[in-house]
């Protein structure tokens, strides 16, 4: 992980914080919630796949791979994103 | 006349007690992620009509039809969307169920073809199931547009089981997917596709899902496989646990032996999730999607961004390399076929172009809509246009005083009366039928010329905004108004919905993730939406004053938001959170818009005129008893509180049936001239906070319980006159003159 990092020099933040209109990939996801994860996993939202930020107000609006997501600030806080 | 079924051998109940047509027939069950157009391909494989809607959770039952391949008649079930076996929500168990308990000929997995690899790993969950399978690639055409490529005899032979390529919206695939159904052959398949009913997820786990796979063995029969159970289990699946034996908590099934099975299933459940760092639905998730990655490398080819914007380009000015297939076998003659070369090649080209053009310019309006400030005055356009000037000043106004004034007023209903009473000189059934309150007189009149044509013309406005996908975006705008009032966005849609009727938006409330939020989104639908005949209706009668809309509009939305916020307060339980899938805009087609206005149309005609001429009814056997008379006496005493006049006691007696019922009582009394202008504003609030129809409150004991059902209505009754009394109040005393 540390190696990787380094290697390629990425930043690994909340969505919540990723610049948008930049492309990464999601590094995992953390939410003490089961429900939660279990909701955004089946809905494809996985480590290792792109992820694009598009907006962050009204809510936040974010592209996996090939479909756009909405979700709120409190779930944007749950995935991890490096780029 | 009845047709005779056709049944297949081996499966045929004819002769059997309750063999019903459809029952018995071999099933094809459609199922799949919301979205994707199963109840699109459902409507075009079965003839029948279900709702097809751009956003995520138009179904939220089952819909039954048939249809007949090749001599053959199958029976056609949609299911509501579901994500994966595993379900979140409500809407999703209720296919899960249907998974656990039909055992249908062959399954179709329909999913996005361009979403291949997000909804694969579904596929590969469904035939760890055990289930029959044909996989449909639908949406073709948009992952097309976008310039992905998917070899689909590739993907075929790596699954094992038929995929078949459809752009179901315009019919494409349907006849090569209806001859896969009626070829398919579960013996064969069964055989091909061994490798995927045992996927690996890894020495640690697979012991548990083996141990747990061998203690059900007395369990229920299950239309799917005990290692699918046995997963489902593990990942600590409600459903799951009750199909298994001593789940029912009868003391037989414990003495029976059974019950040591359960208690142990449970011991390995508990252990299996100690001992793994992450939950095991995330670990079996991701396990499984390594397999779908896999897969998918080998079958599907998308270009990045930047790559198809350049791509389009090259086609367009190379225009010797377009890609082209159709059309080149008729090519036959030398001369002939250069220019035909030149405008085949120009084609695609030129096609490409307009596709990426197509793909920005939804974009642009897509930006539009969600801004968080140009999306505001967007909303209020879409309801001025749409909902104020067309169904409240156009349908509620014009079209309607033309029907009930002229075509009724003036014709119909005089030369009804007139007949009748010469035909038949009782004056009693005069009364019932073209009296004051008649079935022919009132009912017919009401349903024909006065709810028809609002609710023609609303749900007509709504199918168009349904389609293009701009709900699940007025969701995303929404979303941090409605956590205020203990909703997340997601429930935008169930409101919205509620303007059309709150009965269908009061099951909609199922796509809704928590107890909480299903039960205050029921509450502010019972209370403060109004439904488009009611909306339509009051709309028109105040439209003449510029004052009196916005106050009504007003107070209902302090309404709404008051009675949310206090219910976020004081009912327990966590705060909502947001997730919602974003469909891409799409152009709305005007095939699809007019069906399902009309079934729409239909279904409310029919739902209201028995109403109506039940209350016609009603009204006169209580006029002839004198029920009625005391029925409004009583009533007048909170009309004449909240300051109207005696006489409209019967609009708020009429509103008991239905609130549109009401609301036409009320236009009746508008158009007479009977009300002032603060009277009707006051009238309008009452009644739009009035008792929810009987329908509604029938779904709500349906969907909450009749003991959340009497609480919501008993709160509604007093709670709208009181705001009435306080409005009538306020405005008196500040002198407001309407
Ligand atoms: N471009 C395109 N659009 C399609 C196709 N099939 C369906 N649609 C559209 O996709 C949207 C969703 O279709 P539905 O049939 O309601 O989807 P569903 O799978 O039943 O959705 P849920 O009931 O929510 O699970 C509608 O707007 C359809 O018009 C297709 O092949 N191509
Ligand atoms: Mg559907």
């Amino acid at each position: 992980m540390l190696m990787e990092s380094s290697h390629l020099a990425l930043k690994t933040t909340t969505l919540c914080a990723m610049e948008p209109r930049k492309t990464g990939k999601i590094s995992h996801l953390e939410t003490k919630n089961p429900g939660i994860l279990q909701k955004l996993v089946s809905m494809g939202i996985l480590p290792g796949m792109p992820v694009t930020l598009l907006r962050r107000s009204p809510s936040y609006l974010f592209e996996v791979d090939q479909t756009r997501y909405a979700v709120d600030r409190e779930i944007a806080n749950h995935i991890y994103v490096s780029y | 006349m009845k047709l005779p079924v056709i049944c297949p051998e081996g499966e045929c109940c004819c002769g059997n007690k309750g063999c019903a047509p459809g029952k018995g027939l071999p099933k094809v069950v459609l199922i799949g992620n919301p979205n994707v157009g199963k109840s699109s391909l459902f409507n075009a494989l079965s003839g029948s009509y279900t709702l097809v809607s751009n956003y995520p959770g138009t179904s939220v039952e089952i819909s039954r039809g048939k249809t007949r391949i090749r001599e053959r008649e199958y029976e056609v079930i949609d299911t509501p969307g579901m994500y994966s076996l595993l379900p979140v929500s409500e809407e999703e168990r209720v296919s899960q169920l249907l998974v656990f308990e039909e055992e249908p000929l062959v399954y179709l997995h329909v999913l996005d073809a361009r979403n291949l690899r997000r909804m694969l790993s579904f596929t590969l969950q469904l035939l760890e199931a055990g289930l029959p399978l044909i996989l449909v690639l639908n949406m073709m055409d948009e992952a097309e547009e976008r310039g992905i490529e998917i070899d689909i005899p590739e993907l075929s032979r790596i699954l094992g089981i038929p995929v078949i390529g459809t752009v179901s919206s315009e019919g494409k695939g349907v006849e090569d997917l209806k001859t896969a159904i009626s070829e398919y052959n579960s013996e064969y398949y069964a055989l091909s596709i061994k490798k995927f009913q045992k996927l690996d997820y890894g020495i640690e786990t697979e012991p548990y899902i083996e141990a747990v796979e061998s203690l059900l063995g007395h369990a229920k029969e299950t239309g799917i496989s005990k290692r699918a159970i046995s997963l489902l289990l593990l990942q600590e699946d409600r459903t799951a646990l009750e199909y298994l034996p001593g789940a029912e908590k009868s003391p037989e099934y414990g003495r029976a032996g059974n019950g040591k099975n359960y208690e142990e299933i449970l011991k390995l459940i508990e252990e299996a999730s100690k001992l793994s760092a992450v939950p095991l639905s995330y670990f079996f998730t991701l396990k499984r999607q390594e397999s779908v990655n896999g897969i998918v490398e080998q079958v599907m080819e998308i270009p990045e961004r930047m790559e198809r914007e350049n791509r389009v380009r090259a086609a367009v000015t190379l225009t010797g390399k377009g890609s082209w297939k159709k059309g080149h076998s008729a090519c036959t003659g030398q001369e002939k076929v250069k220019p035909e070369k030149e405008t085949k090649h120009a084609g695609p080209g030129k096609k490409k172009r307009t596709q990426q053009r197509n793909i920005d310019f939804s974009e642009k309006i897509d930006n539009i809509l969600i801004h968080p400030v140009l999306g505001i005055p967007v909303l209020f356009l879409v309801l001025y246009f749409g909902l104020y000037q067309f169904v409240g000043v156009f349908a509620a106004g014009t079209v309607v005083d033309l029907l009930e004034n002229t075509v009724f007023g003036e014709y119909i209903n005089p030369l009804v009366t007139s007949l009748f009473e010469s035909f038949v000189p009782y004056p009693a059934l005069q009364d019932l039928f073209v009296g004051e309150y008649g079935i022919f007189t009132q009912a017919v009149t009401y349903a024909i010329a006065l709810i028809l044509p609002i609710v023609g013309a609303f749900f007509l406005v709504f199918s168009i905004i349904e389609d293009t996908g701009y709900l699940p975006r007025l969701s995303l705008l929404l979303d941090s108004m409605f956590k205020k009032i203990g909703l997340s966005g997601r429930a935008v849609i169930p409101m919205v919905l509620g303007f059309g009727c709150s009965t269908m938006a009061t099951m909609v409330t199922r796509t809704l993730e928590t107890k909480r939020e299903r039960l205050i989104a029921n509450v502010l639908l019972a209370l403060a939406i109004p439904c488009s005949a009611q909306l339509g209706i009051i709309l028109s009668i105040l439209s003449g004053n510029p004052k009196a809309l916005p106050i009504w509009a007003g107070v209902i939305v302090l309404e709404f938001i008051l009675i949310g916020y206090l219910a976020s307060r004081i009912l327990p339980g966590e705060a909502p959170t947001f997730i919602l899938e974003m469909p891409p805009l799409r152009r709305p087609k005007l095939s699809n818009i007019l069906v399902k206005t009309y079934s729409r149309m239909h279904w409310y005609f029919l739902e209201v005129l028995p109403l109506f001429v039940v209350a016609s009814i009603l009204i006169w056997i209580g006029r002839l008893t004198g029920i009625f008379d005391l029925a409004l006496k009583v009533m007048e005493y909170p009309t004449v509180w909240i300051g109207l006049p005696p006489n409209a006691a019967d609009v708020f007696l009429f509103g008991f049936f239905r609130r549109d019922f009401g609301a036409a009582g009320l236009y009746g009394m508008y158009d007479s001239g009977l009300l002032t202008g603060l009277q009707l504003v006051v009238a309008a609030v009452t009644l739009t906070l009035f008792m929810p129809c009987i329908a509604q409150f029938m779904m709500t004991v349906k969907e909450r319980g009749l003991k959340t059902a009497l609480v919501i209505s008993g709160f509604i009754f007093p709670f709208a006159f009181l705001t009435g009394f306080i409005v009538n109040t306020l405005l008196t005393a500040l002198g407001v003159s309407l």
